[in-house]
């Protein structure tokens, strides 16, 4: 039993709480302005991380589209135009959706992990304000940065890719005019039969078996000499003729053009309004989702580090990988991952994401609906916000 | 003055409003290591309360599970009268405190850190933010980075993050560390003046000297468990306390007290006598040495009562407790 003496006349009420702080709503989840302002402000004074930001969201597309601007701009014959639809794709599939989640990665695992780190979760937790209130803060707070960056960035490239585009869509090497119908393409390559014959995919088939006949490729015949006899594949002979009268060239450059006319028409000299749209939305659901699952999983771990290299590791590593080989007995694992899903529900007209770039070569993706794409980019974002939110409430500090 | 017992003071029928700190059983383990034993704590209102302890007696463990963040495996607490943990965000509202070494971002300024805390508060607080920082003494560098401040400036921010909320109750985790004699004697001062201002300031501390120059009420916390709480000069009241004799004959003196009946315990050194008396002797025996010697033809030159300090009464009480144990 322990006795205890008081030390005076202990007071006569409880302590009324003043009125402002009966109105600031200390209890419930839902963060205050100031707190997403203030929590803004303490992430943009990072300059390392800022540093980081901007030089991968805008500093590498701007020195990229500089140098062709730059080069183009000296010699134009050797360096092509900055913009256009094929530099939009191959920076957008294959940079900025990569390394947009890897960044927005590194700004959640920082909002996650600073305040445990730096000592401030304590102060924050003696106010009495909600702990669910003080994650949730971050959200808004970490997007508008991310968010900002991303969009800034990508609006430099779309503006380049739209401003600086090539004013002739270049084809196989050549320069063909841009949107032609299937006849117009008919007509301007029968009078351009030369330049299509030797520069445009040929792909044999009915009415023709033989080879092209033979014009002059920069100064060389395409084709095998006339007289010699060439063994087909269904068993007869082709003998080259002396020489294909100027109709027949015209004729087969036409068939040659009625090949590649679907592949021609899928090109474009600039990006569309609306896949510049469709892809900045993509894009920034990229960054979003690359942003909240950093926080949740540094909030889980209490720490930074650990938690980017894993997410870089899922980025760069495990989802390429996964995005391309079935794995039979892991196939819904490989669905599971967030990567793959976004992959699945990028906009038409890009290609595919992790194949390098440009031209969506490689083994296609595993197969997945867009449902299950859709379901799964929802349960990762529900996932980690809620484990992130559950650790913040449940953690000592 | 009254006096109550803890243990006749059930959770359910204690004026709860009358505490600033009011706890009962409260328990905190972790794993097998108790660190917060049944505690039974009283903090009056408007007062200095010192919370002393050793290193790792539980002091800040304590603190920890009374803002909640950490949570007690047993008892119930109150804070300024509410409820906690159910009603912990109506109670930390009025509750300021520094728990271990305070911390912020230090790539951000002191007044920016300080933003971030006021706006975690009510709407008041963001501007209350430049009156803590001249209070504290630091408004001249509140837009430093704090990473170039120095402990000292940290402790006073700390304090200033306290003071964001208009706080009823304060609660210092060991705000003299990293401080120079300057630093803590300005801390020594801010606290009376917030204890002025009808504030409570719980001071959690190994520093006996600097409690007992603050504070006006302690609890010995040992191993978890509060051994002895009450105000200082009661406690010190019901020690031991020191006579210092300088006489013409020490021997003799040596022999006379040696024959009466206070249990004197009695020692001879460089400046006379030193006469130990057990704890719950009536000053009225240091009158009584006086008159023994005079009457028995002894010359006294100074005779001067050494009260014990709130140092070597802690040191007596927890050896105490290790003697008994």
């Amino acid at each position: 039993m322990t006795t205890v003496t008081e030390v005076g006349a202990p007071g006569p009420a409880p302590v009324p709480l003043p009125a402002e702080t009966r109105g600031d709503h200390r209890g419930s989840w839902i963060p205050t302005w100031g707190m997403v302002t203030t929590r803004c402000m303490e992430l943009r004074r990072r300059r390392g991380l800022m540093i980081a930001l901007i030089a991968v969201n805008i500093g590498i597309p701007v020195v990229f589209l500089s140098v062709r601007l730059i080069s183009h701009a000296v010699a134009p014959r050797s360096y092509g135009p900055a913009g256009g639809y094929s530099i939009f794709t191959t920076l957008v599939a294959g940079f900025m959706y990569v390394f947009g989640f890897v960044v927005a990665a590194v700004v959640g695992c920082t909002a996650g992990s600073t305040d445990l780190t730096e000592g401030m979760f304590r102060h924050l937790v003696i106010t009495g304000r909600s702990r669910l209130a003080l994650y949730f803060a971050r959200i808004p707070a970490g997007l508008a940065i991310v968010i900002a960056m991303v969009a800034v960035g990508y609006t430099i490239v779309c503006a380049v890719c739209v401003f600086a585009a090539p004013t002739q869509l270049n084809y196989d090497g050549v320069n063909v005019p841009v949107g032609l119908s299937q006849p117009a393409l008919h007509s301007w390559a029968a009078a351009h039969a030369d330049e299509v014959i030797c520069d445009f995919n040929f792909h044999g088939g009915a009415g023709l078996n033989g080879p092209p006949p033979n014009v002059s490729c920069g100064g060389q015949l395409n084709g095998p000499p006339p007289g010699t006899v060439i063994q087909q594949k269904g068993g007869g002979t082709f003998t080259v003729p002396a020489a294909e009268s100027p109709a027949q060239i015209r004729a087969f450059a036409v068939t040659v053009a009625n090949q590649d006319y679907a592949d021609y028409h899928s090109q474009f000299l600039v990006p569309s309004t609306t896949l510049m749209v469709d892809v900045g939305l993509w894009i920034a659901l990229e960054a979003t989702i690359g942003f909240l699952v950093g926080l949740g999983l540094s909030s889980l771990m209490g720490q930074r580090t650990v938690a980017v290299i894993l997410l870089i590791v899922l980025e760069l590593i495990l989802t390429p990988i996964f995005s391309r080989h079935i794995i039979l007995h892991l196939l819904n694992v490989q669905r599971g991952i967030v990567g793959v899903a976004m992959a699945h529900i990028e906009p038409g007209g890009l290609p595919t994401p992790f194949s390098g770039g440009g031209g969506g070569g490689g083994d296609p993706l595993i197969p997945a609906s867009t449902l299950a794409s859709s379901l799964v980019i929802v349960g990762w974002i529900v996932f980690w916000t809620a484990i992130g939110a559950w650790r913040m409430r449940t953690r000592d500090a | 003055m009254t006096t109550a017992t803890v243990t006749d003071s059930p959770p359910g029928q204690r004026g709860e409003s009358e505490w600033a700190v009011e706890t009962h059983g409260l328990t905190k383990r972790f794993e097998s290591n108790v660190a917060v034993n049944d505690v039974e704590l009283l903090v009056p209102r408007g007062c200095a309360f010192g919370y002393l302890g050793p290193n790792g007696a539980g002091k800040t463990t304590l603190i920890r599970v009374l803002l909640g963040l950490t949570h007690a495996d047993a008892g119930t607490m109150f804070l300024l009268g509410h409820s906690v943990p159910r009603h912990r965000d109506v109670a930390l509202a009025r509750v300021g405190a520094i728990v271990d070494e305070p911390r912020f971002h230090g790539h951000l300024t002191g007044r920016q850190n300080l933003q971030i805390l006021a706006a975690a508060r009510e709407p008041a607080a963001k501007g209350r933010i430049d009156p803590v920082l001249e209070r504290v003494g630091i408004l001249h560098r509140a837009n430093d980075k704090v990473s170039k401040y120095s402990m000292g400036m940290r402790q006073r921010l700390g304090v200033a993050a306290c003071l964001l909320g208009d706080p009823q109750l304060l609660i210092l985790d060991e705000p003299m560390n990293g401080l120079d004699p300057a630093g803590m004697l300005d801390m020594r001062d801010m606290i009376l003046s917030l204890v002025a201002e009808g504030r409570t300031v719980v001071l959690s501390s190994h520093l006996l000297d600097e409690v007992e120059r603050t504070c006006d009420a302690v609890a010995i916390v040992d191993r978890g468990k509060v051994i002895r709480q009450g105000p200082i000069s009661q406690l010190l009241a019901g020690s031991s306390f020191e006579v210092q004799v300088q006489c013409s004959d020490p021997d003799r003196a040596n022999s006379l007290l040696a024959a009466t009946t206070f249990g004197a315990h009695v020692q001879a050194g460089p400046d006379g006598l030193a006469i130990s008396l057990p704890e719950g002797t009536d000053r009225d025996a240091i009158a009584e040495i006086n008159r023994l010697l005079v009457e028995g033809g002894i010359s006294v030159f100074r005779l001067q009562h050494i009260q014990a300090s709130l140092e070597s009464w802690f040191l007596e009480v927890t050896k105490r407790l290790g003697e008994a144990e």
